[in-house]
């Protein structure tokens, strides 16, 4: 199974007007490592053509992105009203 | 006037325990979670150890969804080509439990249960934006454009504390204060399980290992705990190895562990319910913040309490052990009718003669250990070549356990005085 076969088995509640994590475009375009790629579990951090595409819908909002980018180019604040990952295990 | 004596943020085990005692000791207490339902934001990275809720509810073991006891311990090592274990049963697990399997939604609900029927007001799917502030003490919360206020606030907000960070009562998370957790949940009938790890009556089993197969430095751990009638299997990786690998998928580290050819086969034919990431606190006593302040006291993930020195790993105990010292902090405040900063020290005072704080202490230094390439390489090679040199059947003359032992030394190329200043770490701080 790959990620995206991963995610898909999740529930999320997305807020389609709030990104409750942005990116900085104008550091990300001159990072030298792109570390969040790698770090991201849930794999919302791609480069796609060497530019870096980030996508809050998938997020699992455990925060690892928060510390993996050493450039200070995350925004992190938690979903509003409920929203966002809906774990029904945990 | 406050409108609460307290406010608790976040309802996992540490929120909702604090909240519980103290609406059971006749405070005026808002439980605010920003998950809906509670626990739906959370996962558990297993076991829930000892008997810390028994302070709060003495038939918890009754009452509460547990998963199953832990009668059998393993702890390993995996290569590419082996699983080196030492797998621990003993019948005095089966009379005195230990611990017990647990999956968050379903714990943390029923917590958040508990606080509310003790007279705490739960409000769930609301957001904390941060505190209220007063003349350099904190006087409630923030919530879009609105204050709640009360007399003390207790953060209990996970192991990604947002406000704790924002409003700088801990410094931001470096790469050697938390790893990152990923956990899959398989879904086997109740039968299977028992059958595929030789378990009976409700009876499970824990197991972590270090991934000795992961290259170029990175390091993880694996676990794989059993639960009712799913799996929980999972990675804990380290941020630093990674990023100086730069090269390596987080996920895909969560797919070699669930691949390699002796782990597999306990997952084999399961249905995948559910994938999930959380940090985990690997900082150990010098990641611990100030606890308290003029109106605040931070409580479990969100001060750090978490430990594990490669053995046995500690998280929930010691979040509802904080949450009951939060909780005995507030009704002594309450009853004193003083918030003063030297009775709210009284937490501080409560956390330093607590087991948490007493292990952290203890095993200062313990994730150099943990984290160490003794650990995650040497060990795992050595033990493997040592194990191969034993047991390979080559039809020639037996060797002695020394000879092998020197054999495999040679073999895994380790440096050997880097080999005696790590064992020797090992040695004192395990």
């Amino acid at each position: 199974m790959n990620i995206e076969e991963k995610l898909s088995v999740l529930n999320y509640k997305t807020d389609p007007t709030y990104a409750h994590i942005t990116v900085k475009p104008d550091l990300c375009e001159v990072c030298p490592d792109h570390f969040c790629t790698f770090a991201c579990p849930a794999s919302c951090y791609k480069l796609i053509d060497g530019k870096l595409n980030f996508k809050y819908e998938d997020c699992v909002e455990c925060g690892t992105c928060f510390v993996a980018c050493s450039h200070g180019s995350v925004n992190w604040t938690n979903p509003k009203g409920g929203q966002g990952i809906k774990y029904k295990l945990g | 006037m406050s409108e609460f004596d307290a406010i608790v943020v976040g309802a996992g085990p540490a929120g909702a325990s604090a909240a519980s005692r103290m609406a059971s000791s006749g405070l005026n207490v808002l439980l605010v979670e920003r998950g809906d339902p509670p626990g739906s934001k959370n996962v558990s990275g297993g076991i829930l150890w000892g008997q810390e809720l028994s302070k709060l509810y003495p038939d918890w073991e009754k009452s509460a969804p547990l998963e199953r006891f832990i009668s059998n311990k393993v702890t390993g090592f995996l290569t590419d080509d082996s699983y080196i274990g030492i797998d621990f049963r003993t019948k005095k697990f089966e009379k005195e439990k230990t611990g017990y399997s647990v999956l968050r939604t379903k714990l943390d609900g029923w917590l958040a249960k508990k606080a509310k029927d003790a007279g705490s007001t739960v409000i769930t799917g609301i957001t904390v934006d941060g505190l209220a502030w007063n003349d350099k003490r904190v006087v409630g919360i923030k919530q879009g454009n609105d204050i709640i206020t009360s007399d003390l606030v207790v953060l209990a907000e996970g192991a990604n504390p947002r406000i704790a960070i924002g409003e700088g009562l801990r410094p931001p998370i470096g790469d050697h204060d938390v790893a990152i957790g990923i956990k899959q949940v398989v879904k086997l009938s109740e039968q299977v399980i028992n059958e595929r790890f030789n378990l009976r009556n409700g009876a499970g089993m824990a197991a972590e290992f270090s991934l000795g197969f992961l290259k170029n430095g990175v390091k993880a751990g694996g676990f794989l705990y059993t639960n009712k009638d799913t799996i929980s299997a999972g990675v804990v990786i380290d941020i630093a190895g990674l990023r100086k690998d730069n090269s390596t998928y987080s996920f895909n580290i969560m797919d070699q562990f669930v691949s390699h050819p002796y782990i597999a086969p306990y997952l084999e034919g399961g249905q995948l319910q559910e994938y999930s990431a959380h940090l985990v606190c690997e900082g150990g006593i010098d990641y611990v913040p100030k606890l308290y302040g003029n109106g605040y006291m931070i409580t479990g993930d969100s001060a750090g309490l978490s430990f594990s020195n490669g053995m046995v790993i500690q998280g929930m105990n010691y979040a509802i052990a904080s949450g009951i010292a939060a909780a005995d902090t507030a009704i002594r405040c309450k009853n004193s009718g003083s918030y003063d900063l030297d009775q709210i020290a009284y937490y501080d005072n409560l956390m330093k003669d607590s087991q948490a704080i007493k292990d952290m202490k203890n095993f200062r230094g313990i994730s150099k250990v943990t984290w160490s390439p003794m650990v995650h390489e040497f060990i795992p090679k050595f033990a493997e070549s040592v194990l191969n040199g034993m047991f390979y059947e080559t039809g020639e003359p037996k060797k002695h356990l020394m000879e092998i032992a020197l054999g495999s030394l040679k073999e895994t190329g380790y440096d050997r005085k880097k080999l005696i200043i790590e064992g020797f770490r090992l040695m004192r701080k395990m």
